[in-house]
């Protein structure tokens, strides 16, 4: 029987908190992470509000990084490297005891954030700043790990491709512990006008909190979000030989490309139920067994309703069963590192045998009618759980997480 | 060619020791010569430009940082020592340093 991989580290920062616990509990007793942008004066903006990160997110990033290290860096860095030294320490992974060149890091990573809110201007930093696999060679360099090490970059899914990656590298016996996740903010002038322009973000500047509504009637764009998502695979041998926590079993993905617009999923969610199939056919998991769907729930008119439909499309009768829930009602969409943050929330939902609301669900859509958990948190026995990321571009991906 | 003083050597010490002091908050007593910059401090080679410029500055030196990069690359820098003799030098010479 092949080796199972399993998740023994999780980490994330968020809107709602600068690690795993805080955001969790926040996240189960369904607050909004949604404010006024504080990191610069939005005032020219047609969107003045975002998930943005606690205020003492550079003070706690100061406890794990060095004042040196920190100038190299951009915000978006010093998230990942926290979010990921904080998921080794907390989860006292042995790093140490690891082949170097056994270990690997795969990111999922769009941008650096080297945008005008950076207040760093010494020149000399402009390149590391800039570069997108910065973000992978940090973690190598704080741990030592010598084996790969890249970023991935497809747009709103490229922190779930990098979890897939890794589940491969593992399979493959190319490595046997890797640090997978990514990071993102995109909370500048530039990035939000360039959204604005798309028409693709809330413009609900009169109230932040309610403005990410996924599935209601009046949804009126995705609210951007920034923050960091990281997961550490192993082998189940390996973990189980230390007594390693393990949160959940990683045990399938599906990765798709729709070929069909730059900016729109494919009618009728047409390519979303394809990877949704895939993802359970590639983790042997029957359909019946799945209880649990993280949606990709962006609050745009067409995402939330053609995800609904890929659901009902793949589903079939047991549609209705699935709880289902949008961590970017409380987040807002954090891009690069959605998927790695709401990878590590369902296997934490798998392991806690608890769901999150979608919160501001107070006036549904009546063409989309499943279970969207609008009540609020939910006890639940959960055999498998999906986590749909859907991105620009029509780059898919679904992650299958099953209880261990 | 300037001439190095006492006064200039306690001075380039000075500021060597407290920039890697500041730079990789690591406590000033504990930096001698024999501190390797890289596995002792963590440190990186950025530091080495950044130090070159302080020195530019303050000494008025005229001198290419291709010309230091030459005489790097035939007398590489580990130590703290190391690097504040090469100040030392660079500041006497100017770019003749690679003549030297």
């Amino acid at each position: 029987m092949t080796d199972k991989i399993v998740i023994t580290g999780i980490n994330i920062i968020t809107a709602l908190g600068l690690n795993i616990e805080t955001s969790w509990q926040n996240l189960l007793a369904g607050k909004s992470g949604i404010k006024p942008i504080q990191l610069f004066d939005p005032k020219d903006l047609e969107t003045r509000f975002a998930g943005q990160l606690p205020e003492n997110f550079e003070d706690h990033a100061s406890q794990y990084i060095k004042k040196r290290i920190a100038k190299q860096m951009t915000r978006v860095s010093r998230m990942c490297l926290t979010c990921a030294k904080e998921a080794v320490e907390k989860h006292q992974i042995p790093v140490e005891s690891y082949m170097p060149e056994r270990c690997a890091v795969i990111l999922g990573v769009v941008n650096t954030g080297n945008s005008s809110i950076e207040k760093e201007t010494d020149e000399k930093n402009t390149i590391l700043k800039g570069m997108n696999n910065a973000l992978s060679a940090w973690i190598s360099l704080e741990f030592g790990f010598e084996g790969p090490n890249y970023t991935i970059a497809t747009a709103c899914a490229s922190s779930a491709y990098a979890i897939a990656q890794g589940y491969e590298l593992i399979k493959q016996d190319q490595a046997d512990l890797v640090i997978v996740g990514g990071a993102d903010s995109i909370i500048n002038p530039e990035e939000i006008k360039g959204f604005n322009a798309l028409y693709a973000i809330s413009t609900r500047n009169e109230s932040p909190e309610t403005a990410s509504r996924p599935f209601s009637a009046d949804r009126d764009g995705f609210v951007i979000g920034e923050g960091a998502g990281i997961l550490i695979l192993e082998k189940e041998s390996i973990a189980k030989k230390r007594n390693a926590k393990i949160y959940a079993e990683l045990a399938g993905y599906a990765l798709t490309s729709e070929a069909y617009n730059i900016m729109s999923p494919k009618t009728d969610g047409e390519g979303m139920a394809k990877t949704m199939e895939k993802a359970l056919k590639h983790a042997s998991v029957s359909k019946e067994n799945i209880h649990y769907i993280n949606a990709h729930g962006t609050s745009t008119t067409l995402n939330d309703k053609y995800e609904t439909l890929a659901i009902e499309k793949t589903f079939e009768q047991h549609a209705k069963n699935i709880a289902i829930s949008s961590s970017k009602s409380m987040l807002g969409h954090t891009i690069g590192a959605a998927g790695a943050i709401e990878a590590a929330i369902t296997a934490m939902s798998v392991h806690q045998e608890m769901v999150h609301p979608t919160i501001n669900l107070t006036n549904p859509d009546p063409e989309l009618t499943l279970d969207y958990i609008p009540e609020g948190s939910r006890e639940l026995k959960i055999t498998a759980a999906l986590s749909n990321s859907f991105a620009f571009g029509g780059h898919n991906a679904c992650l299958v997480f099953k209880k261990i | 060619m300037a001439e190095i003083t006492e006064a200039i050597k306690n001075e380039v010490r000075e500021i060597v020791l407290d920039f890697f002091a500041e730079e990789c908050e690591t406590d000033i007593s504990k930096i001698n010569d024999t501190t390797n910059i890289f596995d002792d401090l963590d440190g990186d080679s950025l530091m080495f430009l950044e130090l070159i410029e302080i020195f530019k500055k303050k000494y008025q030196l005229d001198i290419e940082l291709k010309t230091i990069g030459k005489y790097s690359v035939q007398n590489p820098v580990r130590t703290v020592g190391e690097l504040i003799k090469m100040q030392l030098l660079i500041i006497e010479h100017g770019n003749n340093i690679v003549n030297i």
